[in-house]
């Protein structure tokens, strides 16, 4: 049967060609509008921010380091805060206006400091309010690969003059069309051609939005159809609300080096540091005209521009009547007030970027990182931080001063935490410490030198029943039997010192006491300690262990300094404090963890001796006072041939490591005190710790022993030191030649309590 | 048991020396109670969770600020949110590690959570703070003391 093709058939035919063809077009425009609206647009990476600090009455407070962070949030100075942002700083006070965060309101307070400490804390109207809390700074992201930035805001939270604003100026007759306007494009024609400018745009806001699903920017007639197709569609599949909420959310308003900042609610943070619900008129006139050009209006680039095309728009919302005649005039008076970009994209702390990382593999996928808007709080802190960063740079040039171009490459990492919780407040993996890369802080493992003899001493300590710090040691010439070979180890100096108390040994780091020291021990006794210390990692039986040929990375390293500063309490090292998602609830947390692996009174007489590193030692040179406020003490380190500096110390609450030397491990001219130590100092002044109280330990005792034979001694008598001994060990004898200096140690006055104490603290294991 | 017998009976002789030493810290010095009212007391600390969390929760901090995180974290406690109770106690850190009622309420938490080496840790490092009073050093001995 042949089919007769008429030109109605052919007609036909054509038609359901084309009506298939315009259907398949419907249809993938459909998915994407929906893809779109119901995907990306609501996918927001997970961010990462530094901890948020409380300013509360009672806690301790270092006003420059104040000031810093301050100036970090981008709050400026004015004589009179009266708007979110801004504050003023007068001798002991800080009036504040915070812009609020979490159940933190927004609003004026006022901060009293005394003698270091925050006396008190008002609001506006003089009431005590105890504490006062900031917003952290956003320190990162974790993004997905079209790199689209957003806060997300919900229908409540879209101020009412948003809405006049992008309405007034972007599509009159939003809620009277069907995503296409003909009436909009020729009254913007007329409207435009009046002004001699282009103050409005024919498409519709649902035209916009349609334009985004379209990643290219071309402009073709076959574009501009599907663009037509797709805002139809839009207005098909949601109301009117939802179509400018997810207008408002998606907007593009600036391109932050790869980060692309979308919607009102980044673009508030990006441009003015705070929520849409803090900005004023004037300053959502001049995010709403930034949509004209984001490029061309950008405030920080061409503020001319931005200031003519916000007074531009402030003028059309006073013609609507959105505004009277005497605000548009204060409007346009203002300054733009934009602040530097207080978002600190991934590349700024890279080495802690590592640690969060390291830290999520363990919970969480890389795609519900980049996609569910995750809020990652972490312990830094950007006032610690920045200061490691600057004063590892700064010591570095200050050593090629000293020692020339041969440091040029000389690298470094540095660690700070709180000696308590164990909470990571700043990380350094590299000398240029900006850059991506290697982090040393983490991926170095190299020889610790002298840092592992507070480990053996500690192994000599906690056996108190034969140890204790004027326990002599022989630091005359050792020669043993290693791997085949004889080992002789060496004084720094070169010298032997013959027979000196424990304590002195360790805090003049004498390598051949340490060595004989560690050999008396055994490795097993050693190893113990090392796992007590969270070094998991096999000892290898060889003497030269006990005086540094162990290998640590600085991460690892100070770990176990850790527990030596927290009186033997062990907490592992921890970067992030939790995870919120976008509701605000919490996710998951990273609480603070405690054991108690070591008495706390071996240990305190070892941070005895580490402290003599400070008054008396290899890191000698700070006041007295100084070292007592902080409970200071310290560790040098170097290892063979100077290929490694190391310092390790604690202030305050704070624990600092540092390490320096050459990647490929060529020797340096640096020592633990000429290298690591500085870059310790430098950071340590500038940011100066708070003082410490000490602890209560009452089963110590301090008695006034010799500085060569360890025994009793007095505070008149020559060559004295207060030394803590556990009670019980402390020595007796008087040398006939101090019989009349010397002080005679107190027998213990109550033998019945003693006793108790004994009964009870065998139980405590 | 007599090993329970010996840590009542030494929680009591340390709370009684404490007071006789140390009356004007101690906050139950101004409470006249015999020696028998006292240990069962004592007894009722170490064996029933609830009565101790009622103990617990009366020790308020010397730093107001400190005692309003106190009073955030105890509400969170009572409604079951222990995340919330910690990130409170955490933040109460922040601010002092000198106070034993944030410890206090740590060692009860970990020992709610079923974390008991964590609760014994926490009242041990909490008896080295110096400014504690003997109550809460006897509140914090229940944790060193109470049976897994």
């Amino acid at each position: 049967m042949k089919i007769k093709f008429t030109l109605g058939t052919l007609g036909i035919i054509a038609l359901i060609i084309v009506f298939v063809i315009s259907a398949a077009v419907v249809a993938i425009i459909d998915s994407r509008v929906t893809n779109k609206l119901e995907g990306v647009l609501w996918t927001i990476p997970a961010k990462v921010y530094s901890r948020s600090l409380d300013l509360a009455e009672g806690s301790k407070v270092n006003k420059s380091n104040l000031l810093r962070e301050l100036n970090m949030l981008s709050y400026s100075e004015n004589k009179n805060p009266s708007k979110p942002g801004e504050f003023i700083y007068k001798k002991n006070s800080l009036k504040i206006f915070l812009r609020g965060y979490e159940e933190q309101k927004s609003g004026l307070f006022e901060i009293f400091f005394q003698d270091g400490q925050i006396s008190k804390v008002t609001n506006q109207l003089g009431i005590s309010v105890d504490i006062v809390k900031f917003e952290p700074i956003a320190i990162g992201g974790m993004y997905p690969s079209h790199m689209e930035d957003r806060i997300l805001l919900s229908w409540p939270q879209v101020p009412t003059i948003l809405i006049d604003t992008i309405l007034s100026v972007e599509d009159q007759n939003f809620f009277n069309h069907n995503g296409i306007s003909f009436r909009s494009i020729s009254r913007a024609f007329f409207t435009n051609v009046k002004a001699g400018d282009i103050e409005q745009g024919g498409s519709t806001i649902t035209q916009q939005l349609a334009k985004s699903l379209f990643f290219t920017p071309e402009q073709t007639i076959k574009r501009k159809v599907m663009e037509a197709i797709a805002a139809l569609l839009i207005e098909f599949h949601y109301s009117k609300e939802e179509i400018l909420l997810a207008y408002i959310n998606d907007v593009f308003l600036a391109q932050s080096g790869k980060r692309a900042v979308h919607g009102f609610g980044m673009g508030a943070q990006h441009f003015f540091g705070t929520s849409i619900s803090n900005l004023e008129t004037d300053q959502i006139a001049l995010l709403v005209g930034m949509l004209k050009g984001p490029s061309l209006y950008n405030p920080r680039r061409n503020p001319n521009n931005a200031t003519n095309r916000r007074n531009l728009v402030l003028g059309i919302l006073a013609k609507r009547r959105h505004i009277n005649s005497s605000s548009l005039e204060e409007y346009k008076s203002r300054a733009l007030r934009v602040v530097s970009p207080n978002f600190r994209s991934e590349t700024k702390y890279p080495a802690f970027h590592d640690l969060v990382r390291l830290e999520l593999r363990e919970n969480y996928e890389d795609s519900e990182l980049r996609t569910q808007g995750l809020k990652i709080q972490t312990n830094l802190d950007p006032v610690l931080q920045d200061s490691l960063e600057n004063n590892i740079k700064k010591t570095k040039a200050q050593l090629i001063k000293k020692y020339g171009k041969r440091l040029i490459e000389l690298e470094g990492a540095a660690m700070a935490v709180d000696i308590s919780t164990g909470e990571i407040k700043a990380v350094v993996g590299s000398s240029n410490p900006s850059k991506f890369g290697f982090n040393r802080s983490i991926n170095a493992i190299r020889p610790i030198g002298s840092l592992v003899k507070p480990f053996i001493y500690l192994t000599a300590l906690n056996k108190y029943d034969e140890y204790h710090l004027t326990t002599i040691l022989d630091d005359s010439k050792l020669s043993v039997k290693s791997g085949g070979e004889i080992w002789e180890p060496n004084n720094f100096d070169k010298k032997f010192h013959g027979k000196i108390p424990l304590h002195v040994a360790l805090w003049q780091s004498y390598n051949i006491a340490s060595a004989r020291l560690g050999m008396e021990l055994g490795y097993d006794s050693v190893q113990e300690i090392f796992r007590k210390l969270g070094i998991d990692k096999s000892i290898e039986r060889y003497p030269s262990l006990f005086i540094g040929s162990f290998e640590m990375s600085p991460f690892d390293a100070i770990q176990s300094y850790q527990t030596i500063a927290a009186d033997g309490f062990y907490s592992p090292l921890r970067s992030i404090r939790d995870i919120k998602d976008l509701k605000g609830d919490i996710d998951l947390s990273y609480p603070y963890k405690i054991e108690q692996r070591i008495r706390p009174e071996p240990v305190h007489l070892l941070k005895f001796a580490m402290k003599q590193t400070f008054i008396s030692g290899t890191a000698r040179g700070y006041p007295g006072k100084t070292i007592e406020s902080w409970q200071a003490g310290g560790k040098t380190g170097t290892s063979d041939d100077q290929r490694d500096s190391w310092f390790v110390g604690f202030a305050g609450d704070l624990l600092v490591l540092v390490w320096l030397g050459f990647d490929d491990n060529r020797p340096t001219p640096l020592t633990g005190r000429s290298g690591a130590l500085e870059v310790w100092k430098n950071f340590i002044n500038d940011i100066e710790p708070s003082a410490v109280e000490k602890n209560k330990l009452p089963r110590v005792k301090y008695v006034w022993t010799d500085k060569k034979d360890g025994l009793v001694s007095g505070e008149k008598c020559k060559n004295s030191l207060l030394v803590p001994f556990i009670i019980g060990t402390e020595p007796n004898t008087i040398p006939p030649v101090r019989n009349k200096c010397a002080s005679r140690p107190n027998r213990n006055k109550s033998d019945v309590m003693q006793k108790l104490k004994k009964v009870f603290e065998e139980g405590q294991g | 048991m007599n090993n329970l017998k010996l840590i009542i009976l030494f929680l009591a002789l340390s709370i009684l020396f404490s007071c006789a030493s140390n009356q004007n810290k101690s906050y139950v010095s101004s409470d006249s109670i015999s020696v028998s009212e006292f240990s069962s007391s004592v007894e009722l600390l170490v064996s029933d969770t609830n009565f101790l969390e009622d103990e617990i929760l009366k020790i308020n901090a010397k730093n107001p600020s400190v005692q309003r995180i106190l009073v955030n974290s105890d509400a969170y406690l009572k409604e079951g949110k222990l995340i919330q109770a910690n990130s409170e106690l955490e933040r109460a850190l922040r601010i002092t590690k000198k106070e034993g009622a944030i410890y206090l309420r740590l060692a009860h938490l970990r020992y709610i959570q079923g974390l008991l080496d964590e609760s014994k840790s926490f009242a041990s490092r909490a008896l080295l703070i110096k400014e504690i009073s003997s109550w809460e050093r006897l509140l914090l001995n229940v944790y060193l003391k109470r049976p897994i």
